[in-house]
């Protein structure tokens, strides 16, 4: 995929002048947040850290920023869009956050998942490449009309 | 049952058209005995839901009204929001609105749905789907009728398509996993 050619895909995914103004982390996020816009769902940027293991002085060792939350579903949502046997941090990140904050909700989309999404939205996705930080990107090809 | 599917990119058959039709009348039944009395609109969204509330609607032993909407969905060449591309032909201020869908997956397009209607003062209103597919809920509704709860794979027939296609298909089939992961 050439960088010419991404970008001229994306010029044809509706985005909001909020996601247009967020500085985001990855290129996924990015358009989750298009999709959550569309749908004019509330979404807050990586909003709370929850720290998750602290030295003997009570300072933070660790920390998890879930990526998204929903206010009116409070909900968090962590893109994990990452090679699957490259997640196991963060999955046991995700089980201390649950173990210690039991009240919070969050939900984490794998690459599979978020593949899937795409998908149904008509938005063919590329992997990238480990040296480009691994993970997804929306691609190029003929853009569907039925999602 | 041997099943020659239209399609290669079909996998399996996932409801047969028998249990697809015993879903529909117990569907049927169960709305009957809850709406009696009451003042029923079908609400459904084209495409897809068309071909469950034609069934549902004549297992349902009730006086009831029906009505459709068509949603623009996100993806390339979309507007910037959703929004109603069909609206309702009828008013549903003080009606009982059951909200018809062939499926709920990340339930967005629903929660839009909801949104909308709740502002235009229906008695009530409440959601009935074929398939329900939680896997990757991100909006969690109610959902007061289910027909059944299906795993994460894409899925065609009755109502839902592949391209357009094989909406009139009398069963539900999953597709192969090759047709999302390149």
């Amino acid at each position: 995929m050439t960088e010419e050619s991404h970008e001229d895909f994306e010029a044809q995914l509706p985005v909001s002048e909020r996601v247009a103004a967020t500085s985001f982390a990855h290129p996924s996020e990015r358009v989750a947040a298009c999709i959550l816009d569309f749908y004019q769902i509330e979404w807050r940027y990586e909003p709370t850290t929850f720290p998750l293991e602290w030295d003997r002085q009570g300072n933070v060792l660790t920390s998890f920023a879930p990526d998204f939350y929903l206010p009116e579903f409070d909900l968090y949502i962590e893109l994990t869009t990452m090679n699957q046997k490259l997640v196991t941090k963060k999955n046991r990140k995700v089980r201390r956050l649950k173990e210690l904050y039991p009240d919070i909700n969050i939900k984490i989309l794998y690459q599979k998942d978020f593949r899937k999404l795409l998908f149904k939205y008509g938005i063919p996705v590329a992997s990238r490449h480990h040296s480009e930080g691994g993970g997804l990107d929306a691609a190029v090809s003929d853009p569907g009309t039925d999602a | 049952m041997t099943v020659t599917f239209p399609d290669e990119r079909m996998d399996r058959v996932l409801f047969s058209e028998e249990q697809v039709t015993g879903a529909v009348a117990r569907l049927g039944g169960e709305i009957t005995a809850d709406y009696a009395g009451r003042d029923l609109v079908l609400i459904t969204v084209l495409k897809g839901g068309a071909i469950f509330l034609a069934d549902l609607c004549r297992a349902i032993d009730l006086p009831l009204t029906v009505d459709f909407m068509a949603i623009s969905a996100y993806g390339p060449g979309a507007a910037g929001a959703v929004r109603i591309t069909k609206d309702l032909d009828d008013a549903i201020e003080g009606r009982d609105v059951l909200i018809v869908e062939d499926i709920i997956d990340t339930g967005l397009t629903l929660s839009y749905l909801l949104r909308v209607l709740r502002q235009r003062r229906p008695a009530s209103l409440a959601v009935c789907t074929l398939l329900d597919k939680d896997a990757r809920r991100i909006a969690d509704l109610p959902i007061e009728y289910r027909g059944f709860s299906v795993p994460d794979r894409f899925v065609v027939g009755y109502g839902l398509d592949l391209e357009g296609l094989w909406r009139n298909v009398p069963y539900i089939a999953t597709l192969n996993d090759d047709i999302w992961d390149g």
